[in-house]
């Protein structure tokens, strides 16, 4: 908690109104944040969907037409658990967001060093790295899907030049589909971590490295004993972060593949690519009319909370943003 | 570096750095591989995708030289009421009003956070960091559903205050590095002179963060200029199409604008990349700031 005592000198003068300069934002973000966090955890329990649309009287009570909470309390959670489909989606977010994290991490560790070493036109190399970072998202997603296309796409056009046959990216098989939207990510997230790497290698002292020469150890031995170590409370920061930005990375999750193509399994479809808040997205908003089903994508954008929860816990205490400047 | 007559150690460096430029000349270019390919291919007469032709069979070059289609989108009806400018006014208005109302709302919020302690300051700071941590569309949902049971759909401020509201999490962090970047000795020196607290923070501080308020500006313009989940979502009236929905659209299925798509999505894509290259250095230790150190 805050100390009561403000920070020295003069300034102990003023105090009180210090909520007045935060409350406009506060309360921007309060009723567009935290109570549309709260309503969406009351609407999982509810049976909400195109049907139900306005509240109920009473909200324990259903009528024709109105909303209420279920009166089997956990209905919607355990629709979800028991879903197959469930699963899948759960593995499909997991594997989403390890196969972008890793690569972001390390091809970002990689360019950091490589462009930190003495190798000539950095600066230009360092430029083109960060185009995937500075071009909009949005735009250069809708391209890689282009890029993916079965017929024309240009990736498989280059894939016939070293005789490898077409393949149906987005139609085809399920891990195809995964494996073109994990590719379209990890391009878009390298930049970021590089920077960002970059930024801590620059700010290691360099007497640490020239006493390091004078006992012998250069090259690769610098790297492992002295860089790795000093930046690797930013490599700690950039890989929740990026766990963070991955799992919540909708458009890179969306745009590509919508969260197909879709298979049957147990008797159950599923989407190939949905991750949790694709699932969430496409179950409230399902388009071309169908039922939108607001309670149970309530449900599951809740369960994609809970499990976000760790690295945003973790990430929030590896960097002390809520800290107070001394 | 006496090291450099050991023909040994010689031959080594030189097969290293051989190594680093054909890694550094391959990254740089799949970095900048779908600007090429979508360039090659605003410039392909005919709306449907072809395959590009190669140089060195692997940078997509025009198959035929056209500027045509730079000319059409302005003219290009995907559904009629909704064409170019119609887009080109909406993106314009709701970005114009996010900026200044992001702005508007962090700088008091990070000034307050700097330069104030008080009670429940932590809880505070913490709770505007949430939003970080959410899934958008834990928001989305029933952001959707309070504008729907206000009548707010399909009206710009359905858009426009969840953009405000969701960049704040980020900016305010940026704003407060930038006023704990200024000594403290500044606000009291001016509180001597008997100034107020308002004029110094008007006229003193504010002025010394116009990098970290162009930041913000910035970052907050990149996220309404582009958005396309919400405002899908939020407005599905055709007149109130912004720029992202009817580039999304010109995808659909039923009627691929290959050729307009390419040249509309340079047209919207260059102005943002120009602006993120200019000011890179602001944005870089502006997103620092706000998530990677405090």
């Amino acid at each position: 908690m805050a100390s009561r005592s403000g920070p020295g000198g003069v300034l102990h003068r003023i105090r009180g109104s210090a909520w007045l300069f935060i409350l406009p934002a506060l309360i921007g973000l309060f009723f567009l944040v935290l109570y549309p966090f709260a309503f969406n955890i009351f609407v999982s329990f509810t049976n909400m969907n195109t049907y139900h649309i306005r509240p109920c009287a009473a909200i324990f009570t259903s009528a024709a037409g109105c909303y209420s909470v279920q009166s089997d309390l956990f209905k919607n959670y355990l629709s979800v658990f028991t879903d197959p489909a469930f699963l899948q989606i759960a593995l499909n977010t997991i594997i989403w967001t390890f196969a972008n994290v890793i690569p972001h991490v390390t091809i970002g560790l990689v360019l950091a060093f490589v462009l930190n070493s003495k190798v000539r036109g950095k600066s230009i190399y360092r430029m083109f790295m960060i185009v995937p970072w500075a071009m909009p998202s949005f735009i250069t997603l809708l391209i890689w899907k282009e890029m993916f296309n079965y017929q024309y796409g240009v990736i498989n056009a280059l894939l016939a030049h070293i005789g490898v046959g077409a393949i149906n990216w987005l139609n085809g098989g399920c891990s195809s589909a995964m494996l073109a939207m994990i590719i379209a990510n990890v391009w878009l997230g390298y930049p970021f971590m590089m920077i960002i790497f970059s930024g801590a290698l620059q700010s290691i002292p360099s007497e640490l490295y020239e006493a390091a020469s004078i006992d012998g150890a250069v090259g690769l031995r610098q790297m492992w004993h002295i860089s790795i170590p000093m930046i690797r409370p930013t490599i700690v920061i950039g890989f929740f972060l990026g766990c963070i930005w991955t799992f919540n990375n909708f458009n890179a999750a969306y745009l590509i593949t919508a969260g197909g193509p879709y298979a049957v399994a147990n008797g159950s479809v599923f989407g190939c690519s949905t991750i949790f808040i694709t699932e969430a997205y496409n179950l409230a908003f399902p388009g071309g009319g169908g039922l939108a089903n607001y309670a149970v994508g309530a449900a599951y954008a809740f369960i994609a909370f809970l499990m976000l929860l760790v690295p945003g816990i973790l990430w929030n205490r590896s960097t002390g943003l809520t800290r107070r400047a001394s | 570096m006496k090291n450099n007559r050991d023909p040994g150690r010689l031959a080594r460096k030189v097969v290293s750095t051989a190594i680093k430029h054909v890694f550094l000349i391959l990254m740089a270019l799949i970095s900048i591989y779908p600007v090429l390919y979508v360039v090659a291919l605003a410039f392909s007469s005919g709306e449907s995708l072809s395959t590009p032709n190669f140089l060195l069979g692997i940078i997509p070059l025009p198959t035929s030289f056209t500027i045509d289609h730079f000319a059409s989108i302005l003219k290009l009806q995907v559904v009629t009421g909704s064409n170019f400018p119609v887009w080109v006014r909406n993106s314009a208005l709701i970005t114009a009003t996010t900026v200044v109302g992001s702005v508007a709302l962090t700088l008091p919020a990070g000034y307050a956070f700097s330069r104030r302690s008080f009670r429940g300051q932590q809880v505070s700071m913490f709770s505007f960091l949430l939003p970080t941590m959410f899934p958008g569309v834990i928001t989305i949902i029933p952001q959707f559903l309070l504008f729907a049971s206000l009548g707010l759909v399909n009206t710009y401020w359905a858009v426009i205050i969840p953009f405000i509201v969701g960049s704040l999490s980020l900016s305010i962090f940026i704003m407060k590095s930038a006023f704990d970047s200024i000594p403290k000795e500044i606000d009291e020196a001016a509180m001597i002179d008997g100034a107020g607290e308002l004029r110094i923070f008007w006229r003193m501080l504010v002025p010394l963060t116009l990098p970290s308020i162009a930041t913000v500006g910035l970052w907050s313009f990149m996220g309404s200029w582009l958005d396309w989940a919400l405002s899908h979502v939020m407005l599905s009236n055709n007149s109130l199409w912004t720029l992202p929905l009817a580039l999304y659209d010109f995808l659909e299925p039923n009627y691929t604008y290959y050729g307009s798509f390419s040249a509309l999505s340079l047209v919207m894509a260059v102005p943002v990349f120009v602006v993120f290259m200019i000011f890179q250095k602001y944005l870089v230790s502006g997103l620092t700031a706000g998530s990677v150190k405090g």
